[in-house]
């Protein structure tokens, strides 16, 4: 089984310019390797040490299926299944062009690195002597269906940046033309667009199965990933003007560190020198190799793209142009990621220097980024408004002085900062929608509609989050079956606790309903305990409309029968996912929009 | 708009306890204690756990630290004298609060950055135009 | 010559990064994340209870030598390190304390009758609050407490290795 995979790999490289058939021949051994690992986890089979640690038989099947890719092992074979997926789809598409096999090559060097990575370091496939009876069972966090697909999208996106990557480093020695700019848009739009709807995934998963209220953390990981996204989203703006060779340099740049970032990533993850809620059991070894790695694809690249760099002709933009605004929205980008990598990296190197642990919580990365995410927003507003700007100048001046005053004289009143933002993003959103309503009835056809939609999502979504961090709150009492309580105008009712059986876990129901003026509505809490392993979990008690969300935590169980309880009120919950949804869409749209796939 | 639902907002958070026959956890708290309970418990991480801060985490830990801190404020102690206390009981690692002043290069970095680059770009922008 | 200069920023800090993570990796001596409470007094504010309901004369713990140890019936490695426990006071002269830590006091009791008692004594702190202050995150921790100094601190099992590394040489 092994051997397969070493000789298949050393014979990709090798023979790689012979075309596209070696990179499906390549895909469809991955693919028997991890469809065998599969079916030892849909049989139960223990005496392979990876399906001992992350299954029982109690699991129920779909979560045997998912357990495949639970750990490290197992995820980063699936990764490296998608990147050979990724590879056929790569050349199947495109693989008559000249700098196809320049882009195979280099994806099949990453492919290879990330073999040798797995077979050296994190294989799946070994087994104990003696089979054992029962495994250790899936970590109950992820037995559930958002998590289930959650890291297949994820490693889908991570995957798609080493295509765009390995399509950036062709273009270098091959050079960029028309077709190139198409396929790199195609493809990094892709992979944004899986990379967002990854981090969307975790948040939703993070919301209703943490049982936190909340669905971004700044924790370590979740940085992490924010890092590439962060990247690409400059990259696939930069991609924009590429055509007429408008900062060429730049969108290469950001190119190759979008890939880099994302190796960055896979290492700070899976060599668990952070602690967070998402880190794999770590092995000094993985990350040695993860970090060399790392610094092969860092120097080479980067070593490739500044000998290179005087070849790339690049243009520059005039000033306030629309291409001298896309490389603010870049700078403010870039400097965001900045910050989160400051913020995420930091405590390392306090450890390493100062050998002081300390935590960078949410409060500083909230603080520096909201202001420059109303920068982004703003720059918004000015692209919507260039062109007026240029044909009629009087009245844009006038319009920008009004709003200007209207926000001095807010300013001058004693409103708090956040309340100040929350009307200045109101302001911009009702301005943009006024501006695309106009637009609609003039014309009867919104000029690039994926862009205006798209940002108008991002308004809406930052409105969400603002609103929902305002207006929130929650509160901790103590109810007995049969209690309520008036919590903002609410009425909360535990109605009934019961404990019942389930297939692999055991669970304590509790019952509410949540009264306000006429409605009622009904919700459940849970707090499980799995039988293989005795981890106990809570399943929060969630229901949902436009505006608001009730969100119940159940506790611990006192003395006299009461139980802690913990309920909360969450405003715009709804308001976030769809704005992301839209925002989705509209860059699946803006991607495959001109390709007529 | 925003302002009516603020009284609105006031006037339900003074009718607030009158919680019919449940008991309300930290009861003895006025609604601007609690809210400083709640920035504390939103900037203390939970000692015991991988991540996460007091007022979400599950483990017992957090409760009984979030009760401990309930009592603090009850008997007077300042947010400042809280963090203090649980710095010199758990260690840096607790404290979710970032400081201004003890890690100006952690703040001023990036906004140098952002100020430096955003000039460069438009001088050279400027400087090309002409 | 703004290519250069970018060149040289970004590689000095890919270097600055990648020698960092390597660092980072190298490090072998494991940094507690939650600091441990050696070199703090032992702070009692309380009235202290043993097993019985007696109450716990508070100089006997700030007197000499003595070795605090927290458990609990539902805790299942103090049920590991119970065994190692026993054989310290047996073959040594310490002064061995227990703290049960959020636990019943019949379960308690039976726990120690079911696994044998080395506790000259233990407290009861139902609540936790006593262990709270005492920087207690979980059961089990052992203390040394010498004078009413804490000098030695365990957040975990105490084997033979931990003993001898961290409490043999008070002994």
């Amino acid at each position: 089984m092994l051997c397969a995979f070493i000789f298949y790999a050393s014979l990709n490289k090798k023979f790689i310019y012979l075309g596209s058939k070696l990179t499906l021949a390549n895909f469809s051994v991955l693919f028997i390797a991890c469809a065998y690992l599969s079916f030892q986890f849909l049989q139960d089979n223990f005496a392979f040490i990876y399906v001992f640690e992350n299954s029982s038989n109690l699991l129920p099947t779909y979560y045997k299926f998912s357990a495949f890719w639970s750990a490290h092992e197992g995820s980063f074979l699936l990764m490296i299944l998608l990147l050979s997926g990724c590879m056929v789809l790569n050349n199947w598409f495109f693989w008559e062009e000249k700098w196809m096999p320049i882009s195979n090559a280099t994806a099949a060097f990453i492919l290879f690195f990330y073999l040798l990575f797995q077979i050296f370091t994190s294989n799946p496939f070994l087994t104990f002597d003696v089979e054992p009876n029962n495994g250790t069972d899936l970590n109950p966090l992820l037995q559930d269906p958002l998590l289930a697909i959650h890291p297949p999208v994820l490693f889908t996106g991570y995957v798609l940046y080493a295509i765009t990557f390995s399509l950036v480093i062709a273009g270098m020695f091959r050079g960029f033309g028309k077709e190139l700019f198409k396929k790199l848009k195609f493809w990094a739009g892709l992979s944004w667009f899986t990379l967002t709807l990854a981090i969307l995934l975790g948040s939703i998963w993070a919301y209703y199965e943490l049982g936190w209220g909340g669905y971004w953390f700044w924790d370590p990981v979740e940085n992490i990933v924010l890092l590439p996204w962060l990247a690409g989203t400059a990259f696939t703006h930069s991609l924009i003007y590429s055509k007429n060779k408008i900062l060429l340099s730049w969108m290469v740049f950001l190119g190759i560190s979008t890939f880099l970032l994302s190796i960055l990533g896979s290492f700070i993850v899976r060599s668990g020198i952070l602690n967070s809620v998402h880190s794999f059991a770590s092995d000094p070894s993985r990350g040695v190799f993860l970090l060399s790695l790392f610094a092969i694809f860092a120097f080479s690249s980067l070593g490739l793209f500044f000998s290179k760099s005087v070849l790339l002709k690049s243009n520059w933009p005039e000033l306030m142009s629309k291409q001298y605004l896309l490389l603010l929205n870049n700078i403010v980008l870039l400097v965001i990621l900045l910050i989160v990598f400051l913020g995420t990296l930091y405590p390392i190197v306090t450890e390493v220097f100062y050998e002081q642990k300390l935590s960078i919580g949410p409060d500083y990365f909230s603080s520096l980024i909201s202001p420059l995410v109303f920068v982004l927003i703003g720059l918004f507003l000015a692209e919507q408004f260039l062109s007026n700007l240029k044909a009629n100048k009087k009245n844009t001046l006038l319009l920008l002085g009004v709003f200007a005053l209207i926000f001095l004289v807010l300013f001058g009143t004693d409103l708090s900062p956040i309340n100040l933002s929350l009307i200045f993003v109101f302001l911009v959103l009702v301005i943009l929608l006024m501006r695309a309503l106009v637009e609609l009835t003039t014309t009867k056809d919104i000029k690039i509609m994926h862009k205006v939609l798209g940002h108008l999502s991002v308004v809406m979504l930052t409105l969400a989050v603002l609103v929902n961090h305002q207006y929130s709150e929650s509160i901790d009492v103590k109810l007995k079956p049969g209690d309520q309580v008036e919590f903002s105008g609410s009425t909360l009712k535990l109605n009934s606790i019961n404990i019942e059986g389930k297939e692999n876990f055991d669970t304590v129901v509790a019952r509410f309903s949540v009264n306000e003026t006429s409605n009622e509505k009904s919700l459940i809490s849970e707090k499980r305990v799995y039988k293989v392993g005795g981890v106990i979990t809570s399943e929060t008690g969630i229901s949902t409309s436009i505006i608001k969300d009730y969100h119940i935590v159940l506790g611990d169980r006192y003395q006299d029968g009461s139980w802690s309880i913990r309920f909360s009120i969450n405003y715009g919950i709804m308001m976030i996912w769809i704005s992301s949804i839209i925002l989705l869409l509209s860059m699946l749209y803006g991607t495959i929009r001109r390709h007529g796939y | 708009m925003k302002n009516l639902l603020n009284i609105f907002k006031l006037i339900v958070a003074l009718s607030l306890p009158f919680s019919l026959c449940a008991e309300n956890l930290y009861s003895n708290l006025n609604p601007e204690e609690l809210k400083r309970l709640n920035y504390l418990s939103d900037n203390i991480r939970c000692p015991k756990c991988s991540y996460g801060n007091i007022s979400s985490s599950n483990a017992p830990i957090s409760k009984d630290l979030k009760e401990e801190i309930a009592e603090l404020i009850n008997i007077g102690y300042s947010n400042e004298e809280i963090f203090d206390l649980m710095e010199k009981r758990y260690g840096d690692y607790v404290i979710l609060k970032t400081d201004l002043d003890d890690n100006k290069t952690l703040f001023l970095v990036p906004l140098m950055i952002l100020i430096i680059s955003i000039l460069l770009v438009t001088t050279y922008t400027i400087k090309k135009s002409k | 010559m703004a290519t250069r200069s970018f060149l040289v920023l970004i590689m000095a800090l890919l270097v600055f990064l990648i020698s960092t993570f390597t660092a980072s990796l190298m490090q072998t001596n494991e940094i507690d994340l939650i600091e441990n409470q050696e070199g703090k007094k032992l702070y009692i504010s309380e009235d202290l209870y043993d097993l019985n309901g007696n109450k716990v004369a508070v100089e006997s713990l700030l007197e000499g030598k003595v070795l605090l140890n927290v458990w609990a019936s539902w805790c299942i490695t103090c049920l590991v390190e119970h065994p190692f426990l026993k054989k310290v006071t047996e073959s040594k002269d310490v002064e061995l304390v227990g703290i049960n830590y959020k636990d019943q006091d019949f379960n308690a009791e039976k726990y120690l009758i079911d696994n044998g008692d080395p506790y000259s004594f233990s407290v009861h702190d139902l609540s936790g609050s006593f262990s709270l202050k005492l920087g207690v995150t979980g059961a089990p921790e052992t203390f040394l407490v010498i004078d009413g100094v804490i000098v030695s601190h365990r957040i975990g099992e105490v084997n033979m290795e931990v003993w001898n590394e961290k409490f043999a040489q008070y002994f």
